[in-house]
């Protein structure tokens, strides 16, 4: 008797889960639908019919004047997004692994209160930094350059904390002490042991990074003048500040939103596994 | 979703204007200029800088750029924020050579001292014949200098969906009494069918039908300006668009360029457009279906004057700062009124010139498929020539039209009338006027 009633609220509640979750999943997910259903209208369709429909399937035509338009800026924008966000995620990284194997396996004075200092780095959000970032960068003659939206993509607070968290639970002391008995270096300690063990949150904060940096806008927005410098993000804010004068524009703003977060999926679905395992690593600590 | 869009701009100009007067702050100090230039060949080579919102504008550009290796000229295109980024560019010293700026907007950047005179160039008073004469008025300010090259106009036209008139037997109305009837026709034949939307937040195209009614905004005469926002002709065209909008011939619920109105006008609920020579392109654009069926016709006129208005349309201003003025008047003046330029703007930046050369364009002289093949250019040249050429804009329009516009959405909405609205904006532009110590009176 009791047991039965039980198993009724449980499945009450699991239903009343599901469809709430059901929901939640239509609610995240119906603006990409309607961007893959805009990506595929020609740009008469757009507005004559409904958003959510399929009309007209033009959706390689308009990849192809997507990609042709301006003498193809919109390849050179990709490029240079893929440039931005894996070897700046890829550099960030390996910084922040180094960071964190360190404050994690090396005492020495001030350890404490220099982590203390770069969470209080995970605090101050991104945009906030981009206007001093901005003057540092005008003095230097950095601005306008590759290098103006690279160096401060490779600095991740978050990514330090994550990897000190996760080198001191799952490095242990001993393997380290018998690797440097072994006779390896501190670095060759690094790389052939406590980097291998660490690779679950490496590949998590590889994530973070990646994702940060691909859907960056303001930080370039501020740093770049010359198009040919531009992430994707800026290129299609800049061709849809365009669409009152050249209505055809709005069309290849859509697909090219399409086609940006293209990549960010696919990452996303690859390294999924190594994700899931990362992000719980620090949350027990 | 546009009030986060709207949001978000604003914290981005912001947070740009930060950035540039920090910038500002932190250079040494720019170096002051004379304000009577003068107009010597720099020797060596020369690099420009010239900001504008004109799609594919680098590309006219690159054309100088091959022709005149001595004269380099590097673009920006601020489209996102013009006179935001302008503005702090301005306060930085830290302004380009060549910058692109609105008919309405030249005033308040003069009274800001953000230009500079290029009369001292032979060459820059020497262009004056080559443009349609009401543009030259404006940015000489009436003869007193030359501060911008025009580049492109904005002459207004109606256009028409010639079916819907002639399936209900409705003529084509040539003066603004035929249009209030054949608006009342239309509806009764098709109570879904309104004749216009009149948008209450597009002050710059209620600014167009004023023009063309002569109802100037503004004069200049005692060393004062004379504020004339609400005036006999002003009232006359606001008291019009009031009786449609009472009567509901016209909606006022859509904005211009939205997806709505495309809507409204794809699903046959709208049969006209009251619009510039630049709109050509949205319909054929967004309404691909409706080709053939809209044809473009002079504006519906006052009686017997037969003016037409001009709504938009941008200048090259030469801006404060610049140090080669010479090459920036060579430059200038190729840009906006040479035909290769003039052919290249129009094609991929959808300009309709302000020189009278381009008005001879090949491009502007054949007939538009879209439009059934009429030449519809003809049209907004025949009304390029008939605009009032005295008319001018206050030195704080942009105040004066977002209190017109605000005072237009309540008439819009019931609470007052558009005469009213007129009322309103003329006390804001005294008052805006009195705030930055800029003489001004209440004009007749």
């Amino acid at each position: 008797m009791n047991n039965l009633t039980t198993t009724r609220e449980s499945r009450a509640g699991r239903t009343a889960a599901m469809g709430l979750m059901l929901l939640l999943a239509v609610y995240f997910l119906l603006p990409v639908y309607f961007l893959v259903v805009a990506a595929t209208k020609p740009q008469g369709d757009l507005a004559a019919t409904n958003g959510l429909v399929f009309s007209h399937f033009d959706l390689f035509e308009n990849l192809h004047v997507l990609f042709t338009r301006s003498d193809g800026v919109f390849g050179r924008w990709a490029l240079n997004t893929v440039v931005y966000a894996v070897l700046g995620a890829a550099t960030g990284t390996l910084i922040s692994a180094l960071c964190g194997y360190a404050l994690a396996k090396f005492r020495f004075r001030g350890r404490e209160f220099l982590f203390s200092v770069i969470l209080g780095g995970v605090l101050v959000p991104t945009t906030a930094l981009a206007l001093p970032l901005f003057l540092l960068f005008s003095a230097t003659g950095l601005v306008n350059t590759y290098l103006a939206v690279f160096l401060p993509s490779i600095v991740s607070p978050f990514g330090v904390y994550l990897a000190r968290i996760f080198a001191g639970a799952s490095v242990p002391q001993e393997l380290i002490e018998s690797a440097r008995l072994d006779g390896a270096g501190e670095f060759r300690t690094f790389f052939s042991v406590a980097f291998r063990l660490m690779t679950p949150a490496l590949v998590t904060i590889f994530l973070f990074q990646f994702v940060a940096i691909w859907n960056n806008f303001f930080l370039p927005m501020v740093m770049l003048q010359k198009e040919s410098l531009f992430p994707i993000t800026l290129g299609l804010y800049e061709w849809n500040g365009q669409t009152a004068r050249a209505p055809l524009l709005q069309e290849s703003v859509i697909t090219g939103s399409l086609v940006s977060i293209l990549p960010v999926i696919v990452v996303f679905i690859l390294l999924q596994r190594f994700w899931r395992t990362g992000l719980a690593a620090g949350s027990l600590k | 979703m546009s009030s986060t869009v709207t949001r978000t701009r604003v914290a981005v100009a912001a947070a740009t204007a930060g950035i540039v007067v920090l910038a500002g702050c932190s250079s040494s100090g720019s170096s002051d200029n004379a304000s009577a230039a003068s107009c010597e060949p720099t020797k060596g080579k020369v690099t420009l800088q010239y900001w504008n919102t004109v799609p594919g504008m680098d590309k006219v550009v690159a054309l100088w750029n091959k022709r005149h290796p001595d004269v380099q000229v590097e673009t920006k295109n601020i489209s996102n924020d013009q006179y935001g980024t302008l503005g702090n560019a301005l306060k930085a010293g830290k302004a380009p050579d060549l910058a692109q700026v609105g008919y309405d907007e030249l005033p308040n950047l003069r009274t800001q001292s953000a230009f500079v005179d290029a009369s001292a160039c032979t060459a820059a008073g020497a262009a004056k014949s080559k443009f349609v004469p009401w543009t030259w008025s404006q940015t000489s300010f009436g003869g007193t200098g030359v501060f911008a090259i025009p580049q492109d106009t904005g002459p207004m036209a109606l256009y028409v969906r010639s079916d819907l008139f002639k399936k209900y037997g409705v003529a084509v109305p040539t003066t603004w009494d035929e249009y209030a009837t054949a608006a009342e026709k239309l509806h009764k034949a098709d109570p879904n069918l309104d004749m216009t939307f009149f948008d209450p937040n597009n002050a710059e195209w209620f600014n167009g039908l004023l023009w063309q009614n002569d109802a100037r905004m503004y004069g200049y005469s005692g060393d004062k300006w004379q504020v004339t926002v609400d005036s006999a002709q002003s009232r006359q065209v606001a008291g019009y668009w009031q009786k449609l909008i009472s009567e509901k011939v016209v909606r006022t619920d859509l904005a211009h360029g939205s997806t709505q109105m495309y809507a409204a006008y794809q699903k046959d609920r709208l049969a006209t457009y009251v619009g510039a020579a630049w709109g050509y392109s949205m319909f054929r654009d967004n309404l691909p279906e409706q080709a053939g069926k809209w044809s473009i016709v002079p504006m519906p006129t006052w009686g017997a004057n037969g003016s037409s208005g001009d709504w938009g349309g941008s200048t090259v201003a030469f801006m404060k700062g610049g140090r080669h003025l010479y090459e920036s008047v060579e430059f200038n003046t190729w840009l906006n009124t040479d035909p290769d330029a003039l052919a290249m703007e129009n094609k991929l930046g959808g300009l309709y010139p302000a020189a009278t050369a381009g008005l001879e364009l090949p491009a502007l002289k054949q007939g538009v498929p879209y439009y059934a093949d009429e030449k519809i250019f003809d049209v907004f040249a025949d009304a390029s020539r008939k605009i009032d050429t005295s008319f001018s804009w206050g030195p704080t329009q942009k105040t004066v039209n977002l209190a017109l516009q605000d005072a237009m959405a309540k008439a819009a909405a019931g609470d007052g009338s558009l005469t009213d609205a007129l009322a309103t904006a003329q006390s804001a532009a005294l008052k805006s006027m009195k705030d930055q110590a800029i003489p001004a009176t209440a004009g007749k």
